[in-house]
């Protein structure tokens, strides 16, 4: 094995949003911190939808919002339902400054900046290939076969964990832990942000989609409008897609830009790019065994550390607090005289305390949910034939109530039906 | 509405890879023989999955490296490891 | 002894993928990543080779803006030693020949080198003026498209490879060559030279402070060549079809009538 000059106090797997937080706090206390990523720079492998809650970054990085690649606030929200040319909206407008768009690549570039800026050594172009283990204390990495030796590894490789997958910490990735999302980033003139979405300076929207959308497969789209671009795409659950989806998936992308109420944004467009990714689904199911081992704390995605909302997801901050807590869990350890596994315990004890774990517990079950497949097909239907009953008349008017059992009898879902579902996502949501 | 629908390569052909000379994804196309469903072709968002009369052809060069096909495929077919020296997919505005 | 080489690369934007924009008919450059030009690893497995059989030190030399630095490191990652970034900002806007000015007198700092290697041609001008023009500022014996080299006796034996034949040479060290593209597999990143690159970091920046040229020779001031005119070649779109289970007489059938629809046969 080649011999390597260095050893660091800790090793980051992966500079994304978990790895790049936790490397940076780190640095800040003094740690001798070494970051691998296996991108040629930090940020060339990461994909997200679009919209990023800010509140957990400002804690982490104090001065976020001077320097940050923020390219809007949210301050509109609007969720669709859509059922074949038609599409119900509700829309939500506020101007508080509680979430932005951006490109992940770029936010994570900004987010390693800092951390290099403040001591951390990156190291690009490196894919780590297992942990290096002593007995079961885990007491470096190995890429191929060279390797560094660390007193504590930081896993944050993301959602294919390949590193805790060959070290047996977890097992394979199945169907039906992960979604996939594919997405489009376009060129849309800053005209047709302020005119067709009614945006100001700096203003963005997020807009999530459901129904059609994904042919009627548990999932759902997405739009995000950035500083001179607009991300669309859509999520699907993997094990649905396996026996549902009848065309590539790219196509359920194209078809959503030209849907005849959606295309108007992209006219004379030009795709910027086109990208996809997992993302954790069952997160509780993907919860490796521990989050704290002799040597070895797992952060972000690769612990399950996201948040699906059903209408939004909440992966980097949640990626990024995570991070920031296992720097904290080190830096209590490293005062307690060493990183094994019983000082490495302050870790889990911090998530427990903080909003990762309040709200994933809060919204377990947003998973089974997702999972009820009404919610993507005869719903959306019917919020759209409501809505035509209620709105789209000749001479009589209908009452609301006859109209909602009306339009769930033409999608077929039965008034108890109804009541139950509803109470589900009241429940979950 | 289709004919506002662009096809695969031209989508990709926006983004950016430093091609690894070695696949970093191989698939034993035996096995797919007896593969049914073959989801990797649908669910494979880059199109590296096509069938040449009754075979399976992959190629990586495009591949954006989502792990997809890994975790759909149900005969083991596959040995997927990321592309090595930074190589592969290059994202700049995801 | 060991062999001392230096290595010149290009980092250039990565243009595998050339993008027009439909509207504006203009290249699109917003965001585009730079690498270490492609033909230039060729050249940097060849150095790493010559190294691993005599020994000695490679040194990667670059004109270019400081965000070369991570083609630097790059090629340090592949194994070579040390790298030397020529930057100054009145180096900017140079052709070839300001280019080869300059690092002509960039590789003069350079107390002893037995060897330099330049890629073929870079992807985004393809002149393959550098090397030539390197070897006559420092008065060097100069051979293109090398697939091998090897050292006999203190002398380089070095082949070229033509269209239907390969030459021998035998040259006399310091030489200048400029290796052919595709002729080598560049080898993986290693972590520990990854490691040392981005810890020793041991790269050394010139300016014009240390070479101390004449600005009136460097740059665009220095660049007699001039753009006249860039054409964009319009993107032909492709109509595919897909013709199956036919026997060999109805294909060709097939594709005579395409061939004549599309007037290309009549
Ligand atoms: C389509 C989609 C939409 C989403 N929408 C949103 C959204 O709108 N808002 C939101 O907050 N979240 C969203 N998320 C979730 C969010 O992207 C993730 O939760 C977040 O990126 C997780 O961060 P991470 O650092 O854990 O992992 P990643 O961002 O995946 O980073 C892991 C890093 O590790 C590197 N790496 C992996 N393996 C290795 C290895 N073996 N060696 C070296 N390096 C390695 C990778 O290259 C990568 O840089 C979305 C996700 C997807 C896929
Ligand atoms: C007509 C024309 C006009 C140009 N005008 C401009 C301009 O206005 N502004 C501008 O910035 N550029 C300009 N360029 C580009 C620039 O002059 C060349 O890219 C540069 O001089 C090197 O030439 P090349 O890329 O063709 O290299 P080649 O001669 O094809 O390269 C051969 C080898 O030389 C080595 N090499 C090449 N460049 C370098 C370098 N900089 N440092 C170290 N080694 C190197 C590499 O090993 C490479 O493989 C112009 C080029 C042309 C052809
Ligand atoms: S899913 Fe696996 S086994 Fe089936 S065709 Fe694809 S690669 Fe082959
Ligand atoms: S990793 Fe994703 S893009 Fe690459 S071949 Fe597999 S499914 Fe396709």
């Amino acid at each position: 094995m080649a011999e390597i000059p260095n050893k660091f106090d800790v090793i980051v797997i992966g500079a994304g949003p978990a790895g790049s937080a936790s490397a940076y706090y780190l640095a800040t206390k003094g740690f001798k911190v070494l970051m691998l990523e296996r991108g040629r720079s930090p940020g060339s492998k990461n994909v997200f939808g679009g919209r990023v809650y800010v509140a957990p970054l400002r804690e982490i990085f104090s001065d976020f919002e001077k320097t940050a690649p923020i390219h809007r606030w949210v301050t509109r929200e609007r969720m669709s339902f859509m059922y074949g040319n038609e599409l119900v909206s509700l829309d939500y407008e506020g101007n508080d400054h509680k979430s932005f768009t951006t490109y992940l690549s770029q936010l994570v570039a900004w987010m390693a900046l800092k951390a290099e800026t403040a001591g951390v050594s990156i190291v690009n172009d490196i894919t780590v290939t297992g942990l290096l283990k002593e007995g079961n204390k885990v007491i470096g990495i190995k890429s191929g076969n060279e390797s560094v030796k660390a007193d504590v590894v930081i896993d944050a490789e993301g959602v294919n964990r390949l590193v805790l997958e060959s070290a047996g910490t977890v097992p394979p990735l199945k169907p039906s832990n992960v979604a996939l999302g594919v997405k489009e980033v376009v060129k849309v003139n800053p005209e047709v942000l302020a005119n067709e979405f009614g945006l100001g300076d700096g203003e963005g929207m997020a807009w999530s989609l459901m129904g059609d959308v994904t042919s009627g497969l548990p999932g759902g789209g997405f739009i995000y409008t950035n500083k001179d671009s607009v991300s669309i795409g859509l999520v699907m659950l993997l094990d649905n897609a396996i026996s549902g989806a009848n065309d590539e998936v790219y196509r359920y992308v194209e078809r959503l830009k030209a849907h005849p109420k959606l295309n108007k944004y992209f006219k004379d467009s030009r795709i910027m790019e086109y990208s996809a990714h997992l993302i954790p689904e069952d997160v509780w199911s993907l919860r490796p065994p521990k989050l704290a081992y002799d040597g070895l704390l797992i952060a972000g995605d690769a612990a399950g550390f996201l948040l699906n909302l059903g209408y939004t997801y909440r992966g980097v901050d949640f990626a990024a607090y995570s991070g920031y807590l296992a720097g904290k869990a080190i830096e209590q350890a490293h005062e307690l005289g060493g990183m094994s596994a019983i000082n490495l315990a302050a870790y889990p004890k911090l998530l427990d305390q903080s909003f990762i774990m309040k709200n994933l517990k809060r919204f377990n079950g947003t998973n089974k949910l997702m999972h009820n497949r009404r919610l993507f097909t005869a719903y959306p239907a019917m919020m759209v034939s409501l809505m035509k009953r209620i709105y789209s008349l000749d001479y009589e008017s209908q009452k609301i109530f006859n109209t909602v059992l009306a339009s769930a009898k033409e999608n077929g879902v039965g008034p108890f039906t109804l009541i139950s579902d509803g109470i589900e996502v009241i429940r979950y949501l | 509405m289709s004919a506002a629908e662009q096809r695969l390569e031209d989508i990709l052909n926006n983004d950016i890879w430093d091609v690894d000379p070695n696949p970093h994804i191989t698939v034993d196309s035996e096995k797919c023989k007896n593969c049914n469903t073959k989801p990797c072709i649908r669910l494979c968002p880059a199109g590296c999955y096509t069938m040449s009369e009754k075979t399976l052809v992959f190629s990586y060069e495009g591949c954006v490296e989502c792990g997809t096909c890994r975790v759909v495929c149900p005969l083991e077919a596959i040995h997927w490891e990321f592309p090595k020296s930074g190589r592969g997919i290059y994202f700049r505005f995801s | 002894m060991g062999l001392n080489i230096i290595l010149l690369f290009k980092y250039v934007p990565n243009t595998n993928t050339v993008n027009v924009d439909p509207n504006t008919g203009t290249l699109v450059r917003e965001g585009v990543p730079s690498v270490v030009n492609p033909h230039d690893l060729d050249a940097a497995e060849l150095a790493l080779e010559l190294r691993e059989k005599y020994g000695g030190k490679i040194t990667a030399m670059i004109m270019a803006p400081p965000n070369a630095m991570k083609g630097i490191e790059f090629l340090m990652g592949m194994g070579v030693d040390e790298g030397v970034l020529i930057t100054d900002r009145a180096y900017g806007g140079a052709d070839t020949l300001a280019t080869s000015y300059v690092l002509a007198a960039g590789i003069r700092t350079i107390e002893h080198y037995d060897l330099i290697i330049t890629g073929q041609e870079t992807l985004d001008s393809s002149t393959a003026h550098i090397g030539a023009q390197l070897a006559s500022w420092l008065k060097l014996p100069y051979v293109y498209y090398v697939t091998e080299a090897s050292l006999n006796d203190g002398t380089l034996i070095v082949k070229r490879q033509l269209e239907s034949y390969t030459e021998k040479y035998r040259v006399k060290l310091p030489a200048l060559i400029t290796v052919l593209m595709h002729s080598h597999q560049p080898r993986p990143v290693t972590l520990e030279n990854k490691l040392r690159a981005v810890i020793k970091k041991p790269i050394k920046m010139l300016t014009n402070n240390d070479l101390k040229l004449n600005i009136m020779c460097t740059g665009l001031r220095g660049s007699p060549t001039v753009v006249a005119k860039t054409e964009f070649i319009a993107k032909i779109p492709r109509k595919k079809e897909i013709l199956k289970d036919k026997s060999p007489q109805e294909t060709a059938a097939w594709l005579l009538s395409k061939l004549k629809e599309e007037g290309f046969l009549n």
